[in-house]
């Protein structure tokens, strides 16, 4: 793995050669949950694979037609794709989906951890 | 405040919660056929140009048609710069006698619901209280507002020109054309104007592709982080 400190790294996110395109996330904590958001425009729910596994979460998705970047034409885009760490404290055996607007939400219960106290 | 004044208006627009700033104030320059009559400028801005069909294009514009001017930015204005910025407008205004400054922004939502957009007006004086009322607008009543946003109210209180805030709901963190165009449609009946927002809807999923840089720029401007490792701008 490349040492940042070293050997300065450049975040190109879109991928022209396998016309992959990086989809904006975000992720929002809540006192239960974690909800992470992927702004998927131009994709059919069909069309959208999610995967995780131990520390990580994947979305691939084709695109409904192919994207070409508005000045440069010869620039041409098919796909979304985008991996992130997942936190955590996340029950992975609880994650749920859903698709609505264009924007895939995955929420994500906390795992409820420690041993419970009696109150007097 | 005589008759010539009251009667010009500045729209300002720059990227913000769901880039509604940007898009909005882009489709009115576009609209009205808006001819360029100046930049601005900052030393502590990153250094940017943008070329269009060949011309050179500063990425803080000022347009003008008739009555109406609009500034435009293209780049996020960052916390450090904001005041000087906004006061650097308020001065453009005093100088050439605009009376009103309404300023299209977005606001957090919970809903994820884009049919339940709406836009609510917040203003800091007498005059666009008595519009809101005509033209039936909701008033902003409570909430937060921070960034640029906030020292947008704040000096152009200070300077006593008035400004109407107006507020759509909107997804904060991801472009949002959709709610743009209720912005869009509000904002026309202020100032007495007629939209077509059919290009625009024909659009939003191309233009929700096209400003994923911008926004991920705004976010991380918002945020006060540090310029992250990018490729150069002059690679992109």
């Amino acid at each position: 793995m490349m040492d940042s400190e070293f050997y300065p790294v450049f975040w190109f996110g879109d991928d022209l050669e396998q016309k992959i395109l990086a989809p904006l996330s975000c992720i929002r904590e809540h006192e239960s949950k974690w909800v992470l958001e992927f702004d998927l425009p131009l994709v059919d729910k069909k069309d959208i694979a999610v995967f995780v596994d131990s520390d990580a979460i994947t979305i691939e998705a084709k695109l409904r037609e192919t994207y070409c970047d508005e000045h440069r034409k010869s620039y041409q885009y098919e796909y979304f794709k985008k991996s992130l760490s997942l936190p955590k404290n996340a029950d992975y055996n609880k994650i749920t989906a859903k698709f609505l607007d264009s924007r895939l939400t995955i929420t994500l219960p906390k795992i409820t951890q420690g041993k419970k106290i009696k109150l007097d | 405040m005589t008759a010539k004044k009251q009667n010009k208006i500045l729209l300002l627009g720059f990227p913000g919660n769901g880039l509604i700033g940007t898009f909005t104030i882009s489709y009115l320059i576009s609209h009205l056929q808006m001819r360029l009559v100046g930049d601005i400028s900052h030393p502590d801005l990153p250094p940017t140009v943008f070329v269009e069909n060949g011309e050179i294009l500063s990425p803080i514009r000022i347009y003008r048609k008739d009555n109406i001017y609009a500034i435009i930015s293209d780049v996020p204005i960052f916390p450090e710069v904001a005041v000087e910025f906004v006061s650097s407008v308020a001065q453009f205004c005093k100088k050439n006698q605009i009376g009103k400054v309404i300023v299209p922004s977005g606001v957090d939502t919970q809903s994820t619901n884009s049919k339940d957009a709406k836009t609510y007006g917040l203003a800091t004086h007498q005059s666009f209280e008595k519009i809101m009322y005509d033209k039936e607008l909701p008033k902003f009543l409570a909430g937060s507002i921070i960034g640029t946003d906030a020292t947008v109210i704040t000096v152009f209180r200070n300077y006593g020109i008035p400004l109407l805030m107006l507020y759509t709901s909107c997804h904060p963190f991801f472009p949002d054309p959709q709610a743009a165009i209720f912005a869009i449609t509000s904002l026309a009946k202020v100032i007495n104007i007629t939209v077509d927002t059919k290009d625009i809807q024909k659009r939003v999923d191309y233009l929700r592709i096209q400003h994923r840089n911008l926004m991920q720029e705004t976010l991380d401007a918002l945020q006060e982080k540090p310029a992250p490792s990018k490729v150069p701008p002059i690679y992109r």
